[in-house]
């Protein structure tokens, strides 16, 4: 059964891999057979590469460790849920995920392309040259599907970091973010080659490219969940190279966003949104190198072989090259010049671009950096956080400066008394608002202050110009996606700054009806007790947390002692609070009456998660407004 | 509709040069941030700054481990099986923090081998090494492993 599997899921497999072969070379044929046309052929491609994951899925389902994958990475005791997400939890697996959904996005546009028939044969043709290049990279080296020739009675288990229900779906997410990114690369190589980059072309990429940015934001948006959730130093990004990975197409994409609206309106621009496509893609490929290749030493990096590491790396030179090579050909041709007022929407737009190209810069300068020193001068560092924060700080004043007044300028022309008479109000408002706030929590420094100020000015204002209320009720402009996105941006700022301001921390040992103080709150530690899971027991320590001698929430942070493979990991307990977060980890050390608890008070914790939910809804609202109208 | 050649150049020039200040900017900002990792024995051989954030790694000493209740400070030695640098730390230990196991420490080096760590790098399994420290016991060629 197991060989009959083995067998079907390799094969189906290597027939997705000569139809990508067909499309490719029919995307530049000009006469066809009927039946034999791209739309069928990504069919078959969709289909070959669904069947090959459904039997990923169905060996893990069923722990069939005659599978070396399934062996190495789950266990007859993992819940029904953590076997699932262990299939795509490791390397190959993820891997085959990752080419499901380049062959998920080539079905989806060979159906629903509204593109002239050559623009979208060839940029099927391309698409399914990156299926082709990641399925030689799955089938040379790391097969899923690999025998052992012993079956052993049991597997290894998943790393219990893992096993959590918000990591088992980041990766597919992620990965549909990055991925989506594909597609838009495809659209800009076949445009350039067809010298087809007009007002026409924006408007397709546009949708694609929505959807694209939303589903990575959402993926980020996980990860920073988990991190927050399982990992228990109590904080929500680190600067870690593996995050910066995501982060980093995600700014391009952004700023790709933005360019792809002056191409669609103004038709012009050409050859630089065609670069920030291709760019947004290969730091996406880049950010799978980084993350799969084990270069990086840091908290996340679980898988390392450094062949494939040298095969990411050169499909991504390919990739990269045979791109630029026809940018240069085709891309300097493509620019229609038009005039515009300095003071102009495009300025606006075109300045926003430059500001997220140099935060790029920044993080990938952070995350380059460390792994150049190691390899060529033999050094090992580390690159603080404080590099990022204060690099990055003094961009985001310019930039949402930038987000206040680009959305109240015209297009072309100089209107600047508009923009004036649509932000004064809310510029005051603003400003009495922070001042009186700032009386009472004499905390903030100038530059945070400051910072409040224009993101409160940025909210105020896009919501009052696009939330219009007549006739006794409420009307939404068509902007209204643009305006959620960018209030979602400043409420992202506010929180980051209320929580990193106003954060309590207490570390203590605690015996059993010890009272903790910490802020307002007092912490009663009621009792400790012991349960066995399935694959796991628990030590628990229960905490009453009182204000004013009323019990208001009981808190109950564990230590859990995995049986495969042998780990110990520490659960943290939230009390999840209007506007805080009450947070607690602790750990029991060897041979002492007490244990050891850390406390967090965390505000603001839940206007980070509805910030990054408001950015994805309003991107959403982008996308329905452009499906409804087209 | 193309700009005479005089403006274009001094409008890029304007541009590199804004380029150029921001790139400097960003550079000397990361070279003041940058944390570099020392074994126990390289931190004997260099005259390190006393307030520099830096990462140690190696050994936990055998019996080393000390914890103070009023203060709620713990202190252990860090060793290469050469040299050895004494750690404070305030905070909760990674779960499988043990004596004679690899360990990472981040903090302010505070002169005469100690450290005031504020971070100890948690390690994910039992059988996980942090490199530098396989790379640390290397150099003193104390490593077991394979």
């Amino acid at each position: 059964m197991s060989e009959l599997l083995s067998y079907l899921g390799i094969v189906s497999l290597c027939i997705c891999l000569l139809v990508s072969l067909a499309q490719i070379k029919i995307s530049y044929l000009k006469s066809k057979v009927n039946y034999i046309n791209y739309f069928n052929l990504s069919l078959i491609q969709f289909v070959s590469c669904l069947l090959s994951f459904l039997i990923l899925i169905y060996i893990f389902i069923t722990s069939d460790f005659n599978f070396s994958l399934v062996y190495q990475n789950s266990h007859t005791e993992k819940p029904m849920i953590y076997k699932l997400s262990g299939s795509w939890g490791n390397h190959e697996g993820s891997l085959l995920m990752w080419i499901l959904i380049l062959t998920i996005f080539n079905f989806m546009f060979a159906s629903m392309s509204k593109a002239n028939i050559r623009l979208t044969e060839i940029t099927i043709g391309v698409q399914s040259f990156l299926i082709l290049g990641f399925l030689l990279f799955l089938l040379l080296t790391s097969n899923p599907f690999s025998l052992l020739s012993e079956s052993p009675n049991e597997g290894l288990g998943l790393n219990p970091i893992l096993q959590d229900p918000f990591l088992a779906i980041h990766p597919p997410i992620l990965y549909l973010g990055y991925v989506g990114f594909s597609l838009i690369f495809s659209l800009a190589i076949a445009g350039l080659l067809l010298n087809n980059i007009d007002k026409n072309w924006a408007s397709i990429a546009k949708k694609w490219t929505l959807s694209a940015w939303v589903l990575l934001t959402a993926g980020i948006g996980l990860g920073s969940y988990w991190a927050y959730n399982e990992l228990g130093w109590g904080g929500y990004w680190f600067w870690d190279p593996v995050e910066n990975a995501s982060l980093m197409p995600w700014l391009a994409g952004t700023a790709l966003i933005h360019c792809v609206s002056i191409l669609e309106k103004r038709n012009t621009l050409q050859s630089w949104t065609v670069l920030l496509s291709i760019l947004t893609f290969a730091l996406s490929l880049i950010g799978t190198f980084l993350v799969r290749s084990g270069i990086l030493n840091s908290v996340h990096a679980f898988a390392s072989d450094p062949s494939r590491g040298l095969f990411i790396l050169a499909f991504l030179l390919i990739v990269l090259i045979a791109s630029l090579f026809i940018f240069a050909r085709k891309g300097p041709f493509l620019d229609k010049e038009i005039k515009y007022h300095l003071l102009s929407r495009e300025t606006g737009i075109l300045v926003n671009n430059w500001l997220f190209l140099t935060i790029l810069f920044i993080v990938f300068l952070g995350t380059v950096y460390p792994i150049f020193t190691d390899i060529v001068l033999n050094e090992n560092i580390t690159v603080g956080s404080k590099y990022y924060i204060f690099s990055i700080t003094p961009i985001i004043f310019l930039f949402i400066f930038a987000m206040i007044i680009t959305p109240f300028l015209n297009w072309s022309t100089n209107n600047y008394k508009i923009l004036i008479q649509k932000i004064y109000k809310p510029t005051l408002l603003s400003v009495m608002l922070i001042f009186s706030i700032s009386l009472y929590f004499d905390k903030l420094s100038i530059t945070e202050i400051s910072l409040l100020i224009l993101s409160s000015i940025l909210i105020m204002a896009n919501l009052n110009s696009n939330i219009l209320f007549k006739n006794n009720s409420f009307y939404l402009t068509s902007n209204i996606g643009r305006a959620l996105t960018h209030a979602g941006f400043a409420l992202l700022i506010i929180s980051i700054i209320a929580n990193a301001s106003y954060a309590k921390e207490k570390i203590t040992q605690a015996k059993v009806d010890d009272k903790i103080i910490v802020g307002n709150y007092d912490f009663i530690f009621s009792s400790i007790s012991q349960e066995k899971e399935k694959n796991y027991h628990k030590i628990i320590a229960n905490f009453e947390m009182q204000q004013h001698s009323g019990t208001l929430k009981k808190l109950s942070p564990e230590i859990r002692f995995y049986n495969n493979p042998p780990t110990i990991t520490s659960e943290t307990s939230i009390a999840r609070m209007l506007f805080r977060d009450i947070y607690i980890v602790m750990n029991v050390p060897e041979n002492q009456e007490f244990i050891n608890v850390r406390i967090h008070i965390k505000p603001f914790m839940n206007f980070i998660w509805v910030s990054i939910l408001m950015m994805m809804i309003g991107g959403l609202f982008s996308i329905s407004y452009r499906i409804k109208n087209s | 509709m193309r700009e005479p050649v005089k403006q274009r150049i001094i409008k890029l020039l304007i541009g590199a040069s804004i380029i150029f200040v921001a790139v400097l900017i960003i550079i000397f900002n990361l070279r003041d941030n940058l944390i570099y990792f020392y074994s126990p024995t390289d931190l004997v051989e260099i005259n390190l700054n006393n307030n520099q954030e830096i990462r140690v790694g190696g050994l936990v000493a055998d019996n080393s481990l000390k914890y103070e209740e009023n203060s709620s400070i713990y202190r252990f030695v860090i060793t290469d099986e050469k040299n050895i640098i004494n750690v404070e730390y305030r905070g909760i230990l990674p779960n499988l923090f043990a004596e004679n196991k690899g360990v990472v420490v981040e903090g302010i080096y505070s002169g005469a081998n100690n450290i005031i760590a504020n971070k100890v790098l948690a390690k994910h399994d039992e059988n996980y090494m942090p490199p530098e420290v396989i790379d640390a016991l290397q150099k003193e060629g104390k490593w077991q492993g394979e």
